[in-house]
């Protein structure tokens, strides 16, 4: 049985339906992590979870009970807000007790509670300051102190790291995946970021307008991403897509032709041709860490105008424009210069593109 | 340049604003500290001999003693009772909702749009009927009504500004509805708390209308006493003068120690 089950769950504010028949579940130890642009209803899931947000239709249930209606605390699940939310009249060390006191717990067993966790997160020597006198990071660390030492089940995390710059966001990033795999504790992460997504989770869900778009590990979603929503989603920088027409197919072939390809038509392995019909509409999609400057000999290939490229230091992101206007992303090794007009070829691997229907949805 | 001159025009309106309020002030203890002669000088003596005489007559009269002690009594019941109801009643407005919370709201800001003499006559009516007349309580009672309203007010206010993160942490901390107000609102609530707290006893000190309608001989104010020497045929300027410094003196003391609350700030480093 799993152990944390979301089941048909729906919220509404007013006429606003925020959550629309959601269901997922999560196995003990599992880090999933909600993803989704703003306002997909990400946090609204997260805090029907916690309580926080009475659930307007539908189930949750947390180690095998039945929370749907339980009071937050009897939930026994701690929560990191993306601000942060410490009591700033406390300091430190009764922020991260102020759980425990209220549950009653012996002094002694606080002390070495709150020692421990304080130790786990190198913030010993920051237990006696108030939290105006800490930095960002710091106050992250003690949000998720004030976690840990409830010892509860399920640890919700609301974006913790939006706050932070780039460079403390990835050290944090990998003190929680660190955190995780100590502790072995179920964590439930809620980011808008897909590198955050793909890097922390056992399990992404991907959100759009409060429906799940698809649920699967980093692997499956990179690989068979359900839709062009998801496709263009993860991954960085964003998947290219073309708009082909399918001139023939075969039981493990489709031949699709765009102006880009060289030669006009390209064919590609797949057992998509059944799902398809001659004359219709496909879209193409391709990486741009997929594609390569300069196209062998007799490969599949593209034919595009260059544009202009950044330079990433190592790489370099070269745009360049197809026959019929639309601009593509390559990711190349190495710094390239691109004049504007310059004609470019680009190789790609058919094995490696990814087909979906009119409708986005793959095939 | 424009930035000196600037500063400068800040400088003299801050003299001329300090001079505006502080000179009634002033006049009034050094008219305290001036013998009979030099009080009735014109023009007026800007350099006399202080005396003490005045005090010391105050301070032999019991009444003056007696009606400063009645005053401390109720004004500080009052603002004690003011913040214990109205400081809950401000987190409920602030944090719930319910069914005619705005209605509520509405009634409580009304409260302050009557003239108090309207209501003189009615409340003295109600006292006597009640036989509450000339006691400590019937003044309790009519300032805590006055005095509510705003204390609701500049709460409710307060604790709109405390992020409603917060509470939810504290929630998900297992800490009770009342513990979340005890623990959470209350402290932050501070200089909410204390400004409203200034007015209330501020208002209850000064009172003069309800002190003279609802009190006789055995619950006498302070500013009744003060008031109460004007009645005879002569005006005796530094009596006056001297009770009034007396007077001042409690609720400027009080105002002061708890002026420290009134800081800015106190929820920084919740959030970000
Ligand atoms: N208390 C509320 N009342 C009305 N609408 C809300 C409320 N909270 C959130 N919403 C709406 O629900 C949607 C999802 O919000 P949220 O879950 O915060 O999105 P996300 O966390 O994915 O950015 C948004 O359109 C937001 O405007
Ligand atoms: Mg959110």
């Amino acid at each position: 049985m799993a152990f944390l089950k979301i089941d048909d769950v729906v919220k509404r504010y007013g006429d606003h339906l925020v959550i629309d028949r959601v269901s997922l579940s999560a196995e003990k130890g599992e880090f999933v992590v909600f993803v989704g642009p703003s306002g997909c209803g990400k946090s609204t899931l997260l805090r029907m979870i916690a309580g926080l947000e009475e659930v307007t239709d539908g189930n949750i249930s947390i180690d095998g009970h039945l929370v749907t209606h339980v009071e937050p605390a009897a939930r026994q699940v701690a929560m990191v807000f993306q601000s942060y939310a410490l009591y700033p009249h406390m300091s430190v060390k009764e922020n991260m007790a102020f759980g425990l006191v209220m549950a009653k717990t012996p002094k002694p067993e606080i002390e070495k509670r709150v020692a421990n966790a304080a130790r786990i997160l190198q913030i010993e020597q920051l237990l006696d300051r108030k939290p105006r006198q800490l930095s960002g990071g710091q106050r992250q660390r003690v949000a998720i102190g004030r976690a840990i030492v409830r010892d509860p089940k399920l640890f919700l995390f609301d974006e913790p790291l939006s706050n932070l710059d780039a460079e403390l966001r990835s050290q944090m990033r990998v003190e929680i995946a660190r955190l995780h795999r100590d502790l072995g504790v179920t964590m439930v992460y809620v980011t808008h970021d897909q590198i955050e997504a793909m890097t922390l989770a056992d399990r992404i869900v991907v959100l759009r307008a409060g429906k799940v778009e698809q649920i699967g590990t980093p692997t499956d979603l990179y690989e068979r991403p359900a839709n062009t929503f998801v496709a263009g989603f993860i991954g960085s920088p964003k998947m290219n897509f073309l708009e082909a027409t399918v001139t023939d197919g075969t039981d493990h072939t489709l031949t699709l032709s765009h102006p880009a390809f060289v030669g006009g038509a390209a064919t590609i392995p797949t057992h998509a041709a059944p799902r398809v019909s001659r004359g219709g509409k496909v879209r193409a999609g391709l990486r741009p860490e997929h594609m390569a400057l300069g196209g062998g000999q007799g490969g599949t290939a593209l034919s595009l105008a260059g544009e202009f490229a950044e330079n990433l230091g190592g790489a370099s992101q070269v745009y360049a424009q197809t026959p019929d206007g639309d601009t593509l992303t390559i990711l190349a090794p190495g710094r390239h210069v691109i004049d504007k007009g310059v004609p470019l070829t680009v190789a790609i691997d058919p094995a490696r593109v990814y087909l979906f229907d009119d409708a986005g949805r793959a095939i | 340049m424009s930035m000196r001159f600037g500063r400068v025009i800040h400088f003299v309106g801050l003299i001329l604003v300090l001079a505006f309020t502080l000179f009634p002030f002033f006049w009034m203890v050094t008219s305290s500290l001036k013998d009979q002669s030099d009080l009735l000088a014109s023009p007026p003596v800007w350099l006399f001999t202080p005396t003490l005489d005045h005090y010391r007559e105050i301070f032999e009269d019991p009444k003056i003693i007696s009606s400063v002690m009645h005053s401390l009594i109720i004004a500080t019941s009052t603002t004690l009772l003011a913040i214990v109801l109205g400081a809950p009643a401000a987190y409920a407005l602030a944090r719930f909702e319910f069914r005619g919370k705005s209605d509520l709201w509405f009634w409580f800001i009304s409260n302050r749009m009557i003239s108090p003499i309207v209501l003189a006559l009615p409340v003295y009516l109600l006292a006597q009927t009640l036989g509450l007349l000339d006691t400590h309580l019937v003044l309790i009672l009519i300032y805590l009504t006055f005095n509510l309203p705003i204390v609701v007010w500049i709460c409710t206010d307060q604790f709109r500004s405390i992020p409603s993160e917060l509470e939810q942490a504290a929630r998900l901390d297992g800490a009770s509805q009342f513990l979340i107000f005890w623990r959470i609102y209350l402290p932050l609530g501070v200089p909410g708390i204390a400004v409203s707290a200034i007015f209330s006893f501020i208002f209850s000190w000064n009172e003069l209308l309800y002190a003279l309608v609802l009190t006789r001989r055995a619950v006498q104010t302070a500013p009744v006493a003060a008031t109460s020497f004007m009645s005879g045929y002569e005006l005796p300027w530094g009596k006056i003068m001297a009770t009034g410094t007396v007077i001042v003196l409690p609720v400027t003391i009080f105002a002061l120690l708890v002026s420290r609350h009134m800081v800015r700030g106190l929820t920084m480093g919740a959030t970000k």
